[in-house]
């Protein structure tokens, strides 16, 4: 497998040129650029990956490939390159042709622009000029899923940075990884919930939810007595004096499900289950289309119809790349457990507001855990089992 | 003839490779949740967070019930006016008839009825520091559960598993729970009815 070197990078502060070589956005791998035409091209027009003229004129130097290179470099691109990428790479490592170069090009272009105009510019700040390059690294950033833990830190700390360049506040946004054995499960008593819903306050206030259209993660449903799991007549929106006569309370939120559909039809993979069974979600790499909400059988996601907003002295943040950092119009969102408390020992927001106790939360995999012991001792059930969805959430009652 | 047994060869190897197909529906190889839960967690050799900050301050004993071992938080120290014996100077019997001011006026009892229960079904008289079972032994304030199991020992043997009651900050081991009084009040020990902590406004115009 031939390994080609990034053949563009923007190395905005830096005063040393970087050497290139290749292949090139303008399409040089397939072939179908001719030399002189470029040439031309490439005087009259300065080039539009934008200000390092020399990253794109450099193939000119290289005879045009052979057939043979070709072919070799175009299966390579299809199947060859599994192995896994990142950041740049992602992007960048791959042979494309003149459609797909411009595709990609015209997608980066608003923020290239930005970009380049501000880098160049001597009269804009050096603080704008990290804010653009910080802008451009996190737009060609590749999946948090595939990248590794140097890159990881490197993207968190660009967003941590970015932060602190808009609003002038610090925060700490961790990558911790999944730990080994480790594999998140929560048990909810539907005799001991009261319908008080401090989870539901717990749970916003620690995960930055939009207060403008009031997101929840968590429903809590109101259900009669002897009825059963009626969700048709359940009321997750009710407020007067709780525990009402003649009801009963269940809540529900993401199961984390251990065969999650939602996972199955995103078309980008931005969602995926983690090792410690967290599904998760990266908000920069979600596009929106909302396939996993319409998969997910237990109305577990949510979406942002517009731009999250949360008053700044309310921002929780202690955060996590894949948990509470604040998100974006247009992404999917949904409970992770909260990742950044369960990934650092402690026991996610709505287990801890809960006044009666009837959320138990821990580590399946410990043969001594209380959550075990629920398993084990206490009639435990899940929600749609035949779905065969596997969620990691079970309800019992005393 | 010939053909036949190509064609019974062909779905037998056929069945065959079904067969063993079929086993593995997850890329894990497990057939179930539990039997992957089973499977990982024979070789558990626990994880490597620990958390130390939420017991900080607290005074912690170590109780083991059932083979299940945890801590609780100590009771005596929260409670204001221990010892007891710092104004019971005398029995209570005694003390009933002398001609002091009258105490604890703001404890009302809402537990079971008189029937059942009265003070000293769980305080001791003669030895006011420190609690008494039904059958008259005497039970310290800081393991109070211990009367509490008394009576309700479903909901104790739930406790001590961890089905009921609360964990203290974290999910990781050691395990610190917390105890029945730090809940329940032992006077009044029913939860009241209250409003819920927030009502969605958007919700109902979203219903509209």
């Amino acid at each position: 497998m031939s390994r080609i070197d990034k053949y563009f990078k923007l190395n905005m502060n830096s005063a040393t040129k970087q050497k290139t070589s290749g292949g090139c956005g303008c399409g040089s791998t397939s072939g179908t650029c001719k030399p002189q035409n470029q040439e031309t091209a490439v005087k009259t027009t300065s080039c539009s990956c934008g200000s390092d003229s020399k990253s794109c004129r450099s193939h000119q130097e290289k005879s045009p490939i052979s057939d043979e290179e070709f072919f070799k470099g175009a299966i390579d691109a299809a199947i060859g390159d599994e192995r896994k990428k990142d950041g740049f790479d992602q992007v960048f490592d791959v042979k494309m042709d003149r459609r797909n170069a411009f595709k990609k090009l015209t997608a980066s272009l608003l923020i290239g622009a930005g970009a380049v105009s501000s880098c160049t510019s001597i009269v804009s700040s050096n603080e704008s000029k990290e804010k653009s390059q910080i802008d451009w690294e996190e737009q060609f950033k590749g999946n948090y899923k595939l990248m590794g833990d140097n890159e990881k830190k490197a993207t968190v700390d660009r967003l941590v940075r970015s932060y602190q360049l808009r609003t002038g506040k610090n925060i700490s946004m961790s990558s911790k990884n999944a730990e080994d054995d480790v594999l998140f499960g929560y048990a909810f008593n539907i005799s001991k919930c009261q319908g008080y819903m401090d989870c539901v306050s717990a749970c916003v206030e620690e995960n930055n939810q939009d207060r403008n259209s009031q997101m929840q993660y968590i429903r809590i449903h109101e259900m009669k007595d002897g009825k059963g799991f009626n969700f048709n007549e359940a009321d997750d929106n009710y407020y007067y004096e709780v525990p009402a006569e003649g009801h009963f309370y269940m809540g529900t939120q993401c199961f984390h499900c251990d065969n999650p559909p939602c996972v199955e039809v995103c078309p980008v993979q931005a969602t995926w289950r983690e090792d410690d069974g967290l599904v998760v979600v990266d908000y920069d790499w979600c596009v929106g289309c909302r396939y996993c909400m319409a998969a997910c059988p237990y109305d577990g996601r949510r979406f942002n119809w517009s731009k999250p907003e949360v008053p700044e002295e309310e921002v929780n943040k202690t955060q996590h790349y894949l948990g509470n950092r604040m998100r974006k119009k247009g992404v999917v969102e949904k409970c992770t457990f909260c990742v950044q408390r369960s990934r650092a020992g402690e026991n996610p927001a709505c287990v801890e507001a809960c006044p009666t106790g009837a959320r138990v939360f821990g580590n399946l995999l410990d043969p001594d855990s209380t959550i075990r012991w629920v398993l084990e001792n206490k009639k435990v059930f899940r929600l749609k089992e035949d779905l065969g969805t596997e969620p990691k959430f079970w309800y019992f009652i005393d | 003839m010939n053909k036949n047994i190509t064609a019974i060869f062909l779905t037998l190897s056929l069945l065959i490779a079904l067969f063993f197909s079929s086993c593995k529906h997850k890329e894990e190889g497990y057939h179930s949740l539990t039997d992957k839960i089973q499977a990982r967690s024979k070789h558990y050799k626990g994880t490597s967070i620990s958390l130390e900050k939420h017991i900080e301050g607290l005074n912690l004993i170590e109780v083991t019930e059932n083979e299940i071992t945890f801590s609780i938080p100590t009771r005596k120290d929260q409670i204001k006016s221990f010892k007891c014996t710092e104004c019971h100077i005398k029995p209570l019997k005694e003390m009933q008839n002398a001609d002091i001011k009258k105490a604890h006026w703001n404890i009302k009892l809402k537990h079971a009825n008189l029937e059942v229960m009265n003070c000293v079904t769980c305080h001791n008289g003669n030895n006011i520091d420190k609690l008494k079972s039904l059958t008259g032994h005497t039970i310290d304030f800081d393991k109070s559960y211990k009367l509490c199991s008394q009576c309700h020992h479903k909901q104790s043997k739930d406790w001590i598993g961890g089905a009921h009651g609360k964990r203290i900050g974290t999910w990781v081991p050691p395990r610190v729970s917390k105890t029945c009084v730090n809940c329940h009040n032992p006077h009044s020990p029913s939860f009241d009815t209250k409003w819920p902590a927030r009502f969605n406004t958007q919700k109902v115009k979203e219903r509209k």
